[in-house]
């Protein structure tokens, strides 16, 4: 929403802020005061007369990245040439049914409008204008000048950043305002004409073999990189996921989120992102500080303790956390180099792992947390107190309710862990 | 097999499609990068002594083939070649941190630390939309991303494409530490893993925690819908196998032996399930459930409901549940634990096309066997100093508690084409400690890329209800610039600086070299 639109709207202060922010704006459409948009007065384009799948109403218009931003210098009144004068679109647009690549140019070459205005292109360098009624060079050029002789304002077009095929659609009988809306009822095609995404899953989100050609697949009308994922940076910006897709919007904490798309659809990140940038955070080496913020050395104990379910999706504790904990001396079994000068990292023995349970009983933190437990202690430091007597522990049973029913199953699947804590004879006669 | 004659496997498949594909080289087109990080900081213990000293360069070369087929199109058959290495040199290990030496006083050795492991992140062969668009292989070192998380093998995939459902299974040998180019980051947690043979070998008692690794045979199935844009499923099933000799008696028994294990047994076996859905302009859901076969117990569910409120507000409710379960050959999967459960409300507004903001508050709350606030329970086992009689503890009697802690955050975005500012703020507070801070950062490149700059300042607060000491409230600003000086090549430095009551000031310097060069 634009600075102007809020200040309308009565919101000062946010019309402030999103002012100042853009007035800081590098890309925008920079076209010219004097060209009258799609209606005459101004106004914003009717809902109805925009392409398929333009979001009621378009504030925003088309994505920047994939349409970079035009300036058109011409003045040209489609409802005119196609409601009054009964022209079609490919009278001037005729390369519209051959092109096969966005890159193709299809505006009507000078010559087509020299047919009717009376005026002659045939030399650039030296253009006569046609009768004064409608075929002088203001007609057409805005902002011409008598003294400006041949100069007219230049228009840019870039290209779409997309393979769309014109020639494809057409072979298929799809007519121009399938994909570009109702362009015959405007005064100036602008961007906002351009065909929206929503609006090409019409047809390429059908399911099944009835499809043909018209998949879903980015890459049908995205452009790819190498690999053959959709290419999404540009010097325009970045392309990311709208909402409606599959709720696959990048907002401000999609972070902190992506979990939940990335476990159920990795395809979808693939299609976008490469191994190397999922491994960049989550097997790198350099602290993601937009995961991790400053100084996270000083504070992991913290969050690791009150949110550690978090941690183990990135990190192993007894290969990433254990030893560098070693190193550092807060650990329990470990180098006695290591450990000479350690001070006790939890409360008092007396309340942390002494009989009777208090509220700073270790047996809660594990219970709790059990992955940051895993983090520093080795199985030696558990089984010192919780390996059964015959085992040469003390006996303190660290088994859940209802480990009974399932303990006979676990020692089947893998005895190495019943054997830690327990003799294989006690085994046999217990866990049956 | 080995893994390098599994490495060899991969190495002959790769050459061997870079070799079939060569009538048609005139399509090959190949990149090769070079990423190096060079950084340096200290971390200091909670007691103060020992602080490590952290020189780190880490080397990342990725090699990539592509169109090896004659006439690729986007969309058609596709073969191609992606390998990434990786240096990561510590220069501040200390060569008492890395040798054994049984007799020497003052030892610091680390078992599993190496000071500059080399691995290969992933390195395959892989092909695409082949035999009428119905069929893709895949054959070497790979990732696998599903409900099951986030993992890592040598092996190859087999995926069959139809309309409407697709299948995939693969098989192979998980990758582990220990093993050659190989790290742990992959393996389910609970175990400590590495190459005992070679630095421990003549000391069989010494670290007994640290196992010795070898080949973990593992396969997987997956079944996923295709084909309709408004809803997709995937269900995902994988099991791993532990082979080899590991220790077992943590303790020595009465005769002052150790024991061990060996043969094929349960490393992990789970199976998961995630589905999400769109419903035009209404909303969206998605849900996920993992169940772990090996422990017999749900280990992780969630779920997630978008409301669409308005085109640009978004209302989220999430709930999930995370129980951790560890590998099979470890005890903690065996002690009482239970899941965190966390609830948040969220609502993200899209305020222009370049103003993001998201806020979320909720609750998480987790299980004890008994209430920890209520009056003291005796504990069960031997009495200390009393005779050594086992008293039999009986779970089935326990009353279970629910504590909680309560949580919020809130980010903000604004986008330029070239710039960004982002600011983020966290809270969290609990009977075991409390954390809130913000911090806001901005990045802004100059001249088409040419120049670039970077800024980030914050302030975070926590409080350790177990150990007050630690508490602190830290202060930091990180200052960064990079350039590049052509279009294959890019540099960056950055400064950090930290500050808190428990380590004083802290200092991080970065350095990036990142090089790209493609045909």
């Amino acid at each position: 929403m634009s600075a102007r639109r809020l200040l309308e709207r009565g919101l000062l202060p946010a019309a402030l802020v999103v002012g100042a922010l853009s007035a800081l704006s590098d890309g925008a459409d920079a076209q010219p005061r004097w060209i009258r948009g799609p209606t005459p007065d101004g106004s914003p384009t009717p809902s109805a007369l925009l392409p398929p799948g333009a979001p009621h109403p378009d504030a925003v218009g088309p994505s920047r990245v994939v349409y970079p931003a035009q300036q058109i210098t011409i003045r040209f009144n489609h409802k005119k040439h196609m409601g009054e004068l009964g022209m079609s679109c490919t009278d001037c647009h005729a390369e519209a049914k051959t092109s096969t690549k966005t890159a193709d140019r299809m505006m009507p070459k000078p010559a087509v409008c020299d047919g009717c205005h009376g005026s002659k292109h045939d030399d650039l360098r030296a253009v006569a204008g046609g009768d004064a009624g409608f075929g002088s060079c203001d007609t057409c050029h805005a902002g011409w000048t008598p003294d400006r002789g041949n100069d007219v304002a230049r228009m840019v077009l870039p290209a779409a950043h997309l393979r769309s095929n014109h020639k494809a659609h057409a072979d298929r009988n799809i007519n121009c305002e399938q994909c570009h809306g109702a362009v015959q009822e405007l005064e100036l095609a602008t961007r906002e004409q351009l065909p929206r995404m929503k609006g090409c899953f019409t047809c390429h989100a059908v399911a099944g073999p009835q499809k043909g050609k018209a998949t879903s697949d980015c890459v049908v009308c995205h452009e790819s990189v190498p690999d053959g994922r959709m290419q999404v940076t540009f010097k325009e910006g970045k392309l990311t996921p709208p909402r409606w897709m599959g709720s696959l919007e990048h907002g401000a904490d999609f972070i902190a989120r992506h979990k939940m798309v990335s476990g159920d659809n990795a395809k979808a990140c693939a299609s976008c992102h490469s191994e190397s940038f999922c491994t960049d955070c989550h097997d790198g080496r350099v602290r993601p500080r937009n995961v991790h913020p400053n100084d996270y050395l000083s504070m992991h104990p913290i969050e690791a303790r009150m949110n550690n379910p978090r941690c183990a999706s990135c990190h192993q504790e007894q290969q990433f956390c254990l030893p560098c904990h070693q190193r550092s001396g807060v650990t329990m079994s470990g180098s006695p180099g290591a450990l000479r000068k350690q001070g006790r990292f939890h409360p008092p023995a007396s309340v942390w792992s002494e009989p009777p349970r208090t509220r700073q009983h270790h047996a809660f933190e594990a219970q709790r947390n059990i992955s940051a437990c895993v983090s520093c202690h080795t199985e030696r430091d558990c089984a010192t107190c919780h390996a059964s007597a015959a085992a040469g522990g003390r006996g303190y049973n660290p088994h859940p309710a209802g480990f009974a029913s399932r303990c006979a199953t676990a020692l089947r699947k893998n005895a190495r862990p019943c054997l830690v804590c327990h003799e294989s004879t006690e085994l046999s006669t217990r866990c049956q | 097999m080995g893994p390098r004659p599994l490495l060899k496997v991969a190495g002959a498949l790769a050459f061997g499609g870079v070799t079939l594909a060569a009538p048609s080289a005139r399509a090959l087109e190949a990149e090769v990068t070079s990423d190096t990080a060079a950084q340096a900081y200290s971390l200091r213990s909670p007691f103060g002594d020992p602080i490590l000293f952290r020189r780190r360069v880490t080397q990342t070369l990725g090699v990539g083939l592509y169109s090896l087929l004659p006439e690729e199109r986007p969309g058609g058959p596709q073969l191609f070649v992606k390998l990434r290495v990786r240096l990561d040199a510590d220069f501040g290990v200390e060569a008492t941190e890395r040798r054994y030496d049984a007799g020497a006083a003052g030892t610091r050795f680390t078992p599993g630390l190496s000071d500059a492991p080399l691995d290969l992140m992933y390195g395959y062969v892989e092909g695409r939309n082949l035999a009428g668009g119905w069929l893709g292989v895949r054959a070497g070192r790979q990732y696998v991303v599903d409900s099951l998380g986030w993992w890592s093998f040598d092996g190859a995939l087999v995926r069959i494409t139809p309309p409407y459902v697709h299948v995939e299974a693969y098989g192979g040998f998980e990758q582990r530490g220990g093993l050659p180019l190989s790290l742990g980051r992959f393996e389910r947690g609970g175990v400590s893993r590495g190459d005992r043979q070679s630095t421990l070998d003549g000391s069989p008692d010494a670290f007994r925690h640290f196992q010795q690794a070898a080949m973990a045979p593992a396969y997987g199935v997956a079944i996923e819908s295709a084909g309709p844009t408004w809803i997709h499923g995937r269900l995902d099933y994988r099991k791993v196998s532990n082979r080899g000799v590991a220790t077992t008696n943590a303790l020595p028994d009465a005769s002052g032996a150790f024991g061990t294990t060996s043969g094929t047994r349960t490393s992990s076996e789970r199976v998961g399930y995630a589905v999400d859905g769109t419903a035009g302009r209404w909303g969206a859901a998605r849900a996920g459930i993992v169940y772990d076969l090996y422990n017999r117990l749900v280990s992780s569910y969630y779920a997630s409901v978008d409301g669409f409120v308005t085109r640009r507000l978004t209302v989220t409710a999430d709930y999930d549940m995370f129980r951790p379960t560890f590998d099979g050959d470890s005890i903690f999967n065996w002690f009482t634990h239970w899941g965190m459960k966390t609830a948040t409300l969220r609502a993200a507004l899209t305020v222009t096309d370049r103003l993001d903001l998201a806020a979320s508050g909720g609750a998480r709350w987790y299980q004890t066997d008994d209430d920890p606030a209520a009056t003291p329970v005796a504990a069960t086992g031997v009495v200390p100093g009393g005779g050594g009689g086992v008293v039999t503890s009986n779970p089935e009697a326990n009353d279970p508690h629910s504590l909680r802690d309560w949580l919020g955050a809130a980010n903000a975005r604004y986008r330029w084409d070239s710039a960004r500012v982002a600011l983020r703020g966290v809270f969290e507070t609990g009977d075991r400690g409390a954390r809130q801070g913000v911090d806001v950062s901005g990045d802004k490149s100059f001249r088409g890329g040419r120049f670039f700059t970077l800024a980030r300042a914050s302030i975070f607060d926590w409080r350790d209800e177990l150990r007050p000491d630690q508490s602190a409230t830290s202060v930091g600003y990180v200052l960064g610039a990079g350039f590049a000086p052509a279009e294959y090549a890019r540099t960056r430095v950055e400064w950090e600086h930290n500050t808190n009551r428990l380590v004083g000031q802290r200092y991080r310097v970065l350095a990036w070299l990142t090089l790209v060069a493609a045909r």
